[in-house]
């Protein structure tokens, strides 16, 4: 069942065309990684799923709803949860102040409080809880701001290139996290370009290529794709 | 007919004239260090009594405004060095220093020169079309509105500096980085801003009564209109200055200064819900 | 609920902090006692802008909504208490009145803060619309010598402003020096540890979290408008108070104390005080209104050059505020001995020195 649907969306910022004619589906329960080469428009189509821009045209649809007018705040109370690009987490209020925020809608009192000690604990913050999230490393702060995400319990997890900045075990951990939660039933919409990362979580892949559709398919498939690799081996040559 | 007609154009004029020499020098400074002059109305004031001073000592009006202008340019340059430098960071913070420097100026000028000093008189002269008459110094301020947009359209579009200038404001960093003396483009743009304030009140001063607080008459005429306006002098300020004279010059001249003034008021409040970034991103956006 | 007194985002806790505070208390209970009735006037005068300058603490120090309006919607309380008084006549119905006249500058900050908050108005702009409008109303109230500028029988009066209304009463009680003396009192103390629980709330985790990163925030399911906006009634609601008393103690109110330099004062409280606490607020505003009532009686405007003076010397030397640095000081020296709290004063230092980021 599909849970997000992108439908003919389009987004123009003056005459360039970031996004063109796109259509996603990202069924219930899957892993969905949404990669492609730089410029591609990955973080602009993330950015109109999540509903920081209008889209030019098109529509987004979310658990069967049309989205496409609402705020991203309303969003989120549908049950989606971001963590964005960069690091972007309460920086001058403790670590544990910050997950608090993301959960008090939904838990109170004894209860959260043992969830914030859970979740502190599964992103290895638990040392670090009392300490401004400003202050933390930059790794440290995706985790946090993952955290946050997860702590809403979402039913779409929408994630830009969570592993920015991370060592490659960190990369792995949360790689195996997502999983986690994946097994538990949240699904996954993922931008991403570190490709190890995509293959460890990925169940379906979208790649963009200049703002449109370039294929789509589960992992194995895009990963034999000779065209996808040629426009990723033409990034690389590029460098 | 045609007597009417001029006589709407004269209304405007006047109205366009108060709102561009108030608001220019603060729009300048806002458009380019992203910091409001709360003192601007004391650079007004300042403008104001230097001309007074000087007319009352034999200076002919004119070149006594000249000066006024020129002093309160210079003490901006010093004022810049000597306390916005530091703020350029920190925007809010520079509002609430130059707040503070307001209220010392104000309330010292209180008690250093008392509240009555004595004016000069608006300079006479007026001609008449058809059953009205006009005064010729308020089409005078028109011509001088209208030629502060002109020089600063020449200082910022064609010069030197104006390109550097446009290059800082633009994005200070990378002009920094090209070499430009950044610190200096500021201090000068700071001083043309104060210069304009201290113009405005010496253009004003003949008009009006001198009191340490007239800064006060300017400052929310100066501020709404680069809340509408926006960073951008050129495209935002005048425009804006347009708009907001005609709906004030519509409501004065039914009812009344203060109505106008409220209205303009509840204008601007409506447009910043629709246009949250100002008249001039949709003028720029256009020009696109 | 009480545990709400104590929390990130407010200075002060344990033991030694409330024995403090309930010691001032007693302090301020017994005062009349054996001051003069002329000194419980003035006491009393100061503690009726406290409630503005605790609002404007909410708003700027926590929300980071820095409104320059405080004087607006005082006067709209102010002026709105003496028309409402003067038509619903003296007695009881001066309570009505005074909670009337707070409804109404609650809303009138519902409505400019809604065209502000919707339209994306923050920062800078915040503060010059706020300023804007509290001098237009200045202004308006200044032309209103006339006659005809009445509501009913209450004359606005122009400059000199509107007099005649009744002060509080409770029937034939009139609500005067020692007893509004404490009527004050017990409405600070409402409002301080209100105010404490609403910050250290969820809503005021919010509230701070939106000044922190509002798109952070929204991005966690929450309309952060809606929060400003309730920040900035509650913030405004507060000057309004302080308004309503003001005209109920002295009996008269003029544009004088709503235009500038009277629009200044309460940034310079606060900004002197330190605006991220509430306490550091409460006590900076108090003895500032002391200093500047013992300096207004030989001249006003030497008064107002130091406050001026006050507030270039606080964004200059110590942004976050003097007393607040005070304060950490002397926490950070009984830290030092009692490692206990180290922690906890560790983050809120953090906490403040890189507010300005």
């Amino acid at each position: 069942m599909a849970l997000v649907e992108v439908k003919g969306v389009s987004k123009r910022f003056g005459g360039l065309t970031a996004v063109s004619d796109v259509d996603l589906t990202v069924n219930a329960g899957e892993v969905h990684c949404l990669i492609g080469p730089n410029g591609a428009g990955k973080s602009t189509l993330f950015k109109l799923i999540v509903g920081l821009y209008p889209p030019s045209q098109g529509s987004i649809l979310f658990d069967t709803v049309d989205i496409t007018a609402e705020r991203p705040y309303a969003r989120v109370q549908r049950g989606m949860s971001i963590k964005m690009q960069a690091p972007s987490v309460f920086k001058e209020l403790p670590v544990r102040q910050n997950i608090q925020i993301a959960l008090q809608e939904r838990l109170s009192g004894a209860e959260r409080i043992a969830e914030e000690d859970r979740l502190l604990t599964l992103l290895n913050l638990g040392p670090d809880s009392d300490k401004l999230a400003g202050a933390l490393s930059h790794g440290q702060q995706q985790w946090l701001e993952i955290g946050m995400a997860l702590a809403l319990k979402p039913q779409l997890l929408l994630l830009d290139e969570p592993t920015a900045g991370m060592s490659p075990e960190e990369t792995f951990k949360t790689g195996e996290l997502i999983k986690s939660f994946n097994a538990e039933g949240m699904t996954v919409l993922v931008v991403e370009h570190d490709m190890a990362f995509v293959r460890q979580v990925a169940q379906r892949v979208t790649v963009l290529h200049l703002g449109k559709i370039f294929a789509r398919g589960d992992l194995e498939s895009i990963l034999q794709d000779a065209k996808v690799a040629e426009i990723y081996l033409g990034k690389t040559h590029a460098h | 007919m045609s007597a009417e007609v001029f006589s709407v154009f004269y209304q405007f004029a006047d109205v366009f004239a108060f709102l561009i020499l108030s608001a220019a020098g603060l729009a300048i400074v806002f458009g380019m260090m992203g910091v409001i002059n709360m003192a601007h109305g004391e650079f007004i004031m300042c403008g104001a009594y230097v001309t007074v001073g000087l007319v009352n000592l034999g200076v002919p009006l004119a070149i006594a405004q000249i000066l006024a202008a020129l002093t309160a340019g210079l003490i901006g340059v010093a004022v810049e060095f000597l306390i916005v430098r530091r703020f350029y960071k920190r925007p809010l913070d520079s509002l609430l220093a130059t707040w503070g420097l307001s209220l010392i100026v104000t309330q010292s000028m209180l008690l250093i020169v008392g509240s009555a000093v004595r004016g000069i008189g608006t300079p006479e002269g007026s001609f008449a079309i058809g059953g009205y008459t006009f005064s010729t110094y308020r089409l005078v301020l028109f011509g001088c509105a209208v030629a502060v947009l002109g020089g600063l359209y020449i200082v910022f579009m064609k010069t030197r500096f104006g390109v550097i200038a446009r290059a800082t404001m633009q994005n200070a960093a990378m002009a920094k980085a090209l070499g430009a003396r950044t610190g200096r483009i500021y201090s000068i743009s700071f001083g043309i801003g104060t210069g304009l304030a201290g113009l405005c009140g010496a253009l004003y001063a003949p008009t009006m009564t001198l009191i340490p607080t007239m800064g006060a008459t300017f400052v929310v005429e100066s501020f709404v209109t680069v809340v509408i306006g926006g960073a951008n002098v050129l495209l935002g300020t005048a425009p804006a200055a347009v708009f907001l004279a005609i709906i004030r010059m519509a409501l004065n001249a039914s009812y009344g200064q203060i109505i106008g003034q409220i209205g303009m008021l509840v204008a601007v409040i409506l447009i910043i819900r629709v246009l949250p970034e100002g008249l001039s991103s949709v003028l720029v956006r256009r020009g696109r | 609920m009480f545990k709400l007194l104590e929390g990130p985002q407010t200075l002060g806790r344990g033991k030694i902090f409330w024995s403090c505070f309930l010691a001032v208390l007693a302090g301020a209970l017994t005062y009349p006692l054996f001051a003069d009735s002329y000194d419980v006037g003035n006491f009393a005068y100061f503690l009726i802008w406290i409630f503005m300058a605790l609002g404007l603490c909410l708003m700027w120090g926590y929300g980071g909504m820095l409104s320059f309006g405080q004087t607006l919607f005082f006067g709209i309380a102010g002026y709105g208490y003496g028309v409402l008084a003067i038509n619903m006549g003296g007695g009881t119905a001066t309570i009505a009145a005074l909670a009337l006249s707070v409804v109404l500058a609650m809303v009138a900050a519902g409505i400019l803060g809604y065209f502000m908050i919707w339209g994306g108005i923050n920062g800078i702009f915040f503060g010059i619309v706020t300023l804007s409008a509290t001098l237009v109303l200045a202004f308006f109230l200044g032309q209103t010598a006339g006659p005809e500028w009445h509501i009913g029988p209450a004359r606005l009066n122009g400059f000199n402003g509107m007099k005649g209304m009744d002060p509080l009463a409770v029937g034939d009680f009139y609500i005067e020096g020692s007893a509004l003396y404490y009527v004050m009192i017990a409405l600070i103390v409402i409002v301080y540890l209100a105010l404490r629980m609403l910050v250290n709330s969820g809503i005021g985790n919010v509230i701070v979290a939106t000044r922190e990163n509002p798109q952070r925030a929204e991005m966690l399911g929450y309309d952060v408008r809606k929060y400003q906006l309730l920040t900035f009634v509650i913030g405004s609601g507060l000057a309004g108070l302080s308004g309503a008393l003001y005209t109920s103690w002295g009996q008269f109110i003029t544009p004088s104390s709503i235009g500038l330099p009277a629009a200044a004062m309460p940034i310079v409280w606060v900004a002197f005080s330190g605006r991220s606490d509430l306490t550091a607020t409460l006590v900076g505003s108090f003895l500032l209104l002391f200093g500047f009532q013992t300096i207004t009686v030989y001249s006003q405007q030497a008064a107002l050059v130091l406050m001026g003076a006050l507030l270039l010397a606080t964004v200059m030397l110590a942004p976050q505020g003097f007393v607040l640095g005070i304060g950490k000081l002397a926490a950070d020296w009984w830290s030092g001995r009692r490692p206990r709290d180290d922690g906890a004063v560790m983050a809120e230092a953090g906490r403040l020195q890189s507010e300005e980021s």
